[in-house]
């Protein structure tokens, strides 16, 4: 392998890079002063960061021949291109651009984690351990990066009722404040419900294909690793969720910060798990 | 929900068929499992669940996810869903396959709603009944007292979603039960060429019931040309009565099962091959680097390990030590093909670097159950949120009024309304485009 694929891949990190932190600055621009433009702007640099991102994880899957699912610095990237994949779906299917502001923070921040907190030693791919090649590992980074950029999303959407909500009752003029792009906050909360709808089967997959994988690797499917327990806990966050929502009508705001506080979870079993807990998975 | 809360047992019940009920357990699950991530554990940090202060011990924190109360835990939130189950199954039955049309006009839904006429009425009659099979509905229909009545649904199985999920939690709490009942877990670190009665392995968990050998043929640490490991390798054959009846090349995440006893390459080791003789006999010895076994000359007192090993593929060196009981009486170093003499009638020649391997080895009766569980609850909870059922139900008087039939209908709003309106209103479109072209 030249050395010329590794410059090009880093080169399409760095335009991912670029591009999410612009598409970031320019949401917000749009929803201050409501240009449309703007928002078409910051849309566009969203695309070509998700491009970017693409490449990213192609060239990545060639130079190693393998998956690029099995380190920290892989994961981050599945998981940025999983928002902002389903964050552009969700905005081409219905439309609002506001939410960009909300959601498009989330992969700038994982990429500012990445250019801060990782040394190159820790972005290359390095040799990995026999456990770690398995199909079902793909299995399982793929349907986490499905849930996860779901999460997100409905993360976004909370927020966005939050403020509305609280906007409202201030009864300030929200005829042409920042806000008025904003969506009905019915449709953000019915919104926030269709995703995580979606993401919750996809969360459970990714814990099942989890366990399959540890128990084709360790003969264990299950070992309350802190990293399965957190995922576990996420996932009971959720469930109680839809059932406060189905049974005692929890909807609005209540429904807003549990979407909140599940995704803050998603991040601690991500990142949380890996650097504030006694440490032990090794795999990021 | 029962009226009749006199009794206790009636009580008990109406504690566990509540969802309240259900949502405070899982709560406490989720605490419980947070804190034993902060908490060391037993199973995970041996030493550091032995810090910690010895009233934690006893009551189990350092062991929390086996810990009886945990586990107790467990078996109310199961009893919970296996009650709401069964309350909620006669309620789910009548709703997927028995509906009830709508006697009223007052019974109609309507946030979603609209009326259609026609001159025809019989003509509106079957042309709803075609457009709503045509869109996968399936139309329950009564005519009584000068109106047609129908409710129609699509994907009615999803209202067992959240059934079939309840009922497959259960089922996984349960199959990981008989796992943590029965079975074994165990560990056998053998040489090359090694044959090792199966209950002869190190256990850690369990007894093994079954009878068999497991030979080593060969083990592999095979590095791939850019210098990366590929995989550890051991070719394994299962002998029963002194005939093989299964062999494979395992290797990490390739397992292999005999009788229900699974087979996890899980670690590796070099090794050496020696050839000894002792008063004449030869004995084929594999020892692992490190000193990790022995080898006892027999009639004697004296025990051969290999400390350390140089693993050069093509010029492997060793050291060996002897022991008597505890003392060393020789040390050495052995290229390959040397051999030294330890005592009068004790030599031993290095033959060839021989890999050892490490294999977890584990018989988990629940781990199908465990399987089946999952598979339940995928099913569940696809049914619940990709197969959303949509209910529409309809009212037409056959008596006319203003020289027109009128259909008045509507779609139910469940716990999703988003799409449903479109769907409805393409519904009513087509009645209403179909209307059209019969006038
Ligand atoms: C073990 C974790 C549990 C999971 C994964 C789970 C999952 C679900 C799901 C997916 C739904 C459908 C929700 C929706 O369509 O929005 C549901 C509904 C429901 N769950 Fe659970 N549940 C769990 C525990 C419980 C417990 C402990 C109870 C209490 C006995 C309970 C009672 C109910 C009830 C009554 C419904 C309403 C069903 C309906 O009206 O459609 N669940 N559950």
């Amino acid at each position: 392998m030249g050395g010329s694929l590794e410059n090009l891949e880093i080169v399409m990190f760095y335009i991912m890079v670029i591009a999410f932190v612009v598409s970031t600055v320019l949401y917000w621009l749009g929803m201050a002063i409501k240009k449309d433009i703007i928002n078409h702007l910051a849309t566009f640099a969203a695309i070509i960061g998700l491009i970017a991102n693409t490449g990213a994880i192609v060239l990545r899957w060639v130079i190693t021949q393998r998956p690029p699912l099995t380190n920290g610095y892989e994961f981050i990237l599945t998981f940025c291109w999983g928002i902002v994949a389903i964050y552009l779906f969700v905005e081409f299917r219905y439309k609002f651009k506001a939410l960009g502001s909300f959601v498009m923070p989330v992969p700038f921040l994982l990429l500012m984690f990445i250019v801060m907190k990782m040394g190159p030693t820790e972005r290359v791919s390095g040799a990995i351990p026999p456990a770690l090649k398995s199909q079902w590992l793909t299995f399982h980074v793929f349907t986490a990066m499905l849930a996860y950029g779901a999460f997100a999303i409905s993360f976004g959407l909370g927020i966005m009722y939050l403020i509305k909500t609280s906007a409202n009752t201030n009864e300030k003029n929200t005829k042409d404040s920042w806000l008025s792009h904003f969506p009905h906050e019915n449709v953000l909360d019915e919104l926030a419900y269709k995703m995580i709808g979606f993401a919750f089967p996809m969360l459970t997959l990714c814990i099942v294909t989890g366990a399959i994988w540890a128990n084709y690797a360790w003969g264990t499917y299950w070992s309350w690793d802190p990293k399965e327990t957190w995922s576990l806990i996420t996932w009971i966050i959720y469930a109680a969720y839809l059932h406060a929502r189905l049974m005692y009508g929890w909807k609005g705001k209540r429904a807003a910060w549990m979407a909140i506080i599940g995704f803050v979870a998603v991040l601690f079993t991500f990142f949380g798990v890996n650097y504030l807990l006694p440490g032990l998975h090794s795999y990021a | 929900m029962s009226n009749k809360s006199d009794g206790i047992v009636e009580k008990i019940w109406d504690i566990f068929s509540s969802m309240k009920t259900g949502l405070v357990l899982l709560g406490i699950v989720a605490l419980v499992s947070g804190i034993g991530t902060l908490v060391p554990q037993v199973s995970l940090d041996p030493e550091g669940a032995d810090a910690v202060a010895d009233i934690w011990k006893t009551l189990g924190f350092t062991n929390i996810y086996a810990s009886p109360w945990f586990q107790f835990l467990l078996g109310l939130l199961c009893i919970n869903l296996i009650v709401c189950s069964v309350q909620r199954f006669g309620g789910i039955y009548k709703l997927s396959f028995q509906p009830k049309p709508p006697q009223e006009h007052s019974a109609l839904p309507q946030k979603i709603y609209s009326q259609v006429t026609s001159k025809d009425g019989e003509a509106l009659k079957q042309r709803t009944q075609k457009v709503l099979k045509k869109k996968g509905y399936y139309v329950t229909q009564l005519e009584k007292e000068g109106s047609w009545n129908f409710i129609a649904q699509k994907h009615r199985l999803g209202n067992w979603g959240s059934f079939v999920t309840h009922i497959s939690f259960v089922i996984l709490v349960i199959g990981a039960l008989i796992g943590s009942l029965g079975g074994f877990k165990g560990y056998l670190m053998a040489g090359e060429g090694s044959v090792t009665p199966i209950q002869q392995i190190e256990i850690s968990k369990g007894q093994v019931k079954d009878d068999f050998m497991v030979k080593i043929n060969s083990v592999e640490d095979r590095i791939l040309p850019n210098g990366e490991r590929d995989n550890w390798y051991t070719d394994l054959s299962i002998i029963e009565s002194g005939e093989e009846v299964a062999r494979k090349s395992i290797s990490v995440n390739h397992p292999l099962t005999y009788k229900g006893i699974t087979f996890y390459q899980a670690s590796y080791a070099p090794g050496g091959l020696f050839n000894v003789k002792v008063k004449g006999e030869e004995y084929p010895v594999v020892l692992q680097n490190g000193g990790g076994n022995f080898f006892n000359a027999p009639g004697t007192n004296l025990f051969l390990v290999m400390s350390a090993m140089k693993t050069d593929p093509q010029e492997p060196v060793i050291l060996y030590q002897v022991f008597d009981e505890t003392k060393q009486v020789k040390m050495g170093q052995l290229t390959l093909g040397q051999t030294e003499t330890i005592q009068d009638d004790y030599s031993i020649t290095f033959e060839k670097a021989a890999g050892f391997t490490g294999l977890q080895v584990k018989e988990d009766p629940g781990v199908w159950i465990v399987w089946l569980g999952s598979g339940l609850l995928m099913l569940g909870l696809l049914l619940s949120f990709y197969w959303r059922p949509v209910r529409v139900a309809g009212i037409m008087n056959l008596e006319k009024d203003h020289e027109e039939y009128e259909l008045a209908l509507g779609a139910f709003t469940g716990k999703f309304n988003m799409g449903i309106k479109e769907e409805f209103d393409s519904i009513v479109a087509e009645l209403k485009d179909v209307n059209q072209v019969t006038k």
